[in-house]
């Protein structure tokens, strides 16, 4: 297991080099688009001479490398994410984005919950019913919700279950407060409010679980330990439940960290459409906006969450699967 | 074979079905919706009610002298306040100071050197939300904080670059403003380099509230628990959420009657109100229609103001075809606005044909814009250095919006200059930041753009926006004539020469037709029978303290 210690420690050292491109490359886009953060704020009324000290202020009127350079040094050496300037101005950008990303959190995961229990039951449904014709039934009712996308079905359930039966709460977020620091957040996962992105977020997922979960029952439903099993004589249940899940659900980890993607693209659409104040919104907010470093903030954060995730899926791969092993050098 | 089609055909058929009934679902419970939605919460007309529930706009900060947008002066003249405000009519009120300083009062004097000094004498009872009181040194701290270089006001000169060493604070060139002058605890004067009678109207504005020095001083985030000395103290601001006020019972000019005013940041405010969950709600002009139906049942609670605002049409008198006044003109009168204002807003808003609106002193009706006339447009097109419509050069009317197609309005306007010009121009949308910025540096040939006034003074729209040398004329017009009444009016102390002189810079401004006016704002509301008092003043001012409910 030596090799996967150096190829898991050789994968988190590119970790950074890859932060910084992606940071430098988002620092770029935002500094050389054709308007600033102070002609945002400006407005009709401002004062030149007062604009030209705000740039002063801000570094705007440096060259971006320098730009660049001040912004990673604060974050490194003092762990500051900077000052919101448009949207919250004066507030820290951590103190605005951390009860947003507990906020975006909470569907999220129940989405991925969902996705993945149904998903699972799903595929090992159609498995053993494989041949039958509720095998590409249960499969493909699930395609037709992985086809719609969020933009599509979301305003759709909107109308449904807002406007015309009004069993969920138009829009916006709720539930019991925790305080976290620079605010209070609510759970919304206690609440009906996670009903509508929850379901949103998880449907299309299912279909993607369930495919695989069948693919992989299915293999493990022709092995000679399944076979012994129920020559023994064990009831159906157990056989499925000892032998065949715990077998055929190792390869799922895997989806988990790509699963993150879809979720995140989700949360865009689904909090602006539907009002809550997650990351999306801010995220969106922050471009329109121009405020800089609460768009960084973001990117980097997210662009982190998707390079842990990948690392993680990767190792989980090799643990799982040893014929998939890091490097030639360890092939035969 | 068979069983594979028979699968098929089976998965259709399951679809088409949940399809079918989820239509039904959407199709059959629409009556029942409509007229079930808003009636059931309606009817909690208990007498206990405290909290008024409204949708408002996310504000960017607190801090009083930063801002400069109307979201984030809704609640800032709640919570704070300074020497004068004004009140929801409009006309300026002592706030802090016992009264407004004027020449018969001794408040008010005019300096050999042509400078003026106000005296202000501050209220006895007048207090921070922590009951700490007011002082003079306390009023000289805001204004010096305001026109402090690491403030970063970008608004600081235009609102109080009047008074004497503002401008030299800024630069940081001195510590202190020269032209504030503490005269003893209760006592203090200002002075400004020449008489202005827009002047006090300034001080009105945020950028002239009162901060509390020890709390500015010594917490970074201060914005999140002001301390200030208005109506309303801030109870909660949850970012993207909710903002929650609650009153300050001891305000010096009369307690609030309701206790808290909860806004809600977030959703669709009419869907909101519908739902019960709102007791005021502005209303978007899409909804409109409806709710003007007197057959609906929200028409009744349907309320509506004016507001010092207007939106018209710029031209780029710098660039082709506008620099020529007879092409502006033509453009003009080729614009029926009355039938824009009838099929497109159902007359929910009026037609501008002025720049000055109603509610400002120099408002006449005898102030009129070129009127709709298409045979004189087209002669005026021909008249002009362009020939006619195929001299012209390609034509893009730019305004603000992402969307693909253009604003309702603007088609129409389109649609009018095709017909009556025989001009085709086209149509670019640009994202507000970008948009801005493009008008300010002139890249348009013409636009389409709004202006909310900051204070009811003619000075806030004419001078700023045509005087030659204003750094805010979006249209680069320059007329000497113009230039010369504008700086005589902004001066002029006798208010009836003042009008006189606004009246005929106005005039000489809408026959040039930089701007062609083509509506004024209104806001559209809808008010809970319960909810009294709402009043909708045409200028964000103080107005939550008059607001009371019934008990039904």
């Amino acid at each position: 297991m030596e090799g996967l210690l150096a190829y898991t420690v050789r994968r988190l050292l590119w970790a950074p080099v890859i932060l910084f491109i992606v940071s430098f490359f988002a620092f770029s886009i935002t500094r050389l688009g054709p308007v600033d953060t102070v002609d945002v704020l400006a407005g009709p009324r401002a004062d030149e001479e007062a604009k030209e000290r705000v740039r002063q202020e801000l570094n705007l009127d440096k060259p971006i490398y320098q730009q660049y350079g001040i912004y990673m040094t604060n974050l490194i050496r003092h762990h500051d994410f900077g000052e919101s300037q448009t949207i919250y101005r004066g507030t820290d950008v951590w103190d605005i984005i951390w009860p947003r990303i507990l906020v975006s959190m909470q569907p999220g995961i129940v989405a991925l919950v969902i996705a993945f229990s149904l998903g699972t039951a799903v595929g090992v449904f159609a498995a053993l019913r494989q041949g039958t014709w509720m095998d590409p039934v249960a499969i493909s009712s699930f395609l037709f919700f992985q086809s719609i996308p969020v933009l599509v079905s979301l305003p759709f359930l909107v109308l449904i279950f807002v406007v015309k039966l009004g069993w969920l709460p138009a829009i916006g977020w709720g539930g019991p407060e925790i305080d976290v620091g620079p605010q209070e957040v609510s759970l919304g996962i206690f609440s009906r409010h996670i009903i509508l992105p929850a379901l949103v977020l998880s449907l299309p997922g299912v279909a993607g679980v369930a495919r695989l979960v069948r693919a992989t029952t299915l293999a493990v439903l022709g092995e000679d330990y399944v076979r012994t099993a129920r020559a023994k004589g064990l009831p159906e249940l157990e056989v499925v439940g000892r032998h065949v899940l715990r077998n055929a659900l190792l390869p799922l980890v895997t989806v988990i960290g790509l699963s993150l993607t879809t979720l995140l693209e989700g949360a865009f659409f689904v909090e602006l459409i539907l009002g809550i104040p997650g990351i999306g919104q801010l995220g969106f907010q922050a471009a329109q906006s121009r405020d800089y470093d609460v768009i960084l903030a973001l990117v980097l954060i997210v662009a982190t969450a998707f390079i842990i995730a990948n690392i993680i899926t990767d190792v989980a791969y090799t643990f799982i699967d040893p014929r998939i092993r890091f490097g030639a050098q360890q092939g035969q | 074979m068979n069983r594979a089609v028979l699968v098929i055909l089976g998965i259709m058929a399951a679809l088409v079905v949940a399809v079918g009934v989820l239509v039904i679902i959407v199709v059959s419970s629409g009556d029942d919706g409509e007229t079930q939605s808003g009636s059931p919460n309606d009817n909690g007309g208990d007498s206990s009610r405290t909290q008024l529930r409204l949708r408002g706009p996310e504000p960017i900060t607190l801090d009083p002298h930063i801002i400069q947008d109307a979201s984030s002066a809704l609640y800032v003249v709640e919570i704070f306040g300074g020497l004068l405000t004004l009140d929801t009519n409009l006309e300026i009120q002592p706030d802090l100071a016992v009264e407004i300083p004027t020449i018969e009062n001794g408040g008010k004097v005019v300096n050999p050197d042509g400078t003026v000094t106000y005296t202000f004498t501050l209220r006895e009872d007048a207090l921070f939300h922590d009951r700490k009181p007011v002082l003079a040194s306390t009023v000289k701290f805001s204004f010096e904080r305001a026109a402090d270089p690491n403030t970063r006001s970008l608004v600081a000169e235009f609102f109080l670059g009047d008074i004497i060493g503002v401008t030299e604070k800024l630069r940081g060139e001195a510590t202190e403003v020269s032209g504030i002058r503490v005269v003893d605890d209760k006592t203090i004067e200002i002075t400004i380099d020449r008489d202005l009678p827009s002047f006090l109207f300034k001080l009105t504005y945020p950028t002239a509230f009162v901060v509390d020095p020890s709390q500015v001083d010594s917490d970074d985030n201060w914005t999140r628990q002001p301390n200030g000395t208005g109506p309303y103290k801030l109870k909660n601001w949850r970012f993207g959420e909710r903002i929650e006020l609650e009153a300050n019972a001891r305000y010096h000019l009369g307690a609030p009657i309701i206790e808290t005013v909860r806004y809600e940041l977030l959703g669709s405010s009419i869907t909101l109100y519908e739902a019960g969950e709102l007791d005021v709600a502005g209303i978007a002009l899409d909804d409109l229609e409806r709710i003007q139906d007197p057959a609906d049942p929200l028409n009744a609670e349907y309320r509506s103001g004016s507001r010092l605002s207007m939106d018209y049409l710029g031209f780029n008198t710098n660039t082709e075809p506008f620099d020529d006044p007879l092409v502006r003109r033509a453009f003009a009168m080729a614009i029926d606005k009355e039938q824009i204002a009838r099929a497109v807003f159902q007359d929910a808003i009026p037609v501008a044909n002025s720049i000055v609106m109603p509610g400002l002193a120099a408002y006449s009706e005898q102030v009129q814009a070129p009127l709709f006339d298409p045979e004189q447009a087209r002669q005026l097109l021909a008249d002009s250095s362009y020939g006619g419509p195929e001299g012209l050069p390609e034509i893009t009317l730019a305004e603000s919006g992402t969307g693909a197609t253009a604003g309702a309005g603007t088609s129409a306007i389109l649609e009018m200059w095709r017909q009556n010009l025989d001009v085709e121009v086209e149509i670019q949308q640009a994202e507000s930041a970008t948009f801005f910025q493009d008008v300010d540096q002139g890249r348009y040939q013409m636009f389409t753009l709004g202006w909310i006034m900051d204070y009811p003074d003619e000075e806030d729209i004419l001078n700023i926006h045509f005087d030659s040398e204003s750094p805010n004329n979006n249209t680069f017009y320059s007329n000497p004539e113009v230039d010369a009444l504008l700086r005589e009016a902004l001066t002029e102390p006798d208010s009836a020469r003042r009008i006189e002189l606004y009246q005929q810079a106005e005039q000489l401004i809408l026959d040039d037709v930089p701007w062609f006016p083509l509506f004024f704002d209104r806001f559209h509301a809808l008010v809970k029978p319960y909810v009294n008092n709402y009043l909708i003043p045409p200028a964000i001012v103080p107005r939550l303290r008059f607001i009371s409910f019934s008990s039904e």
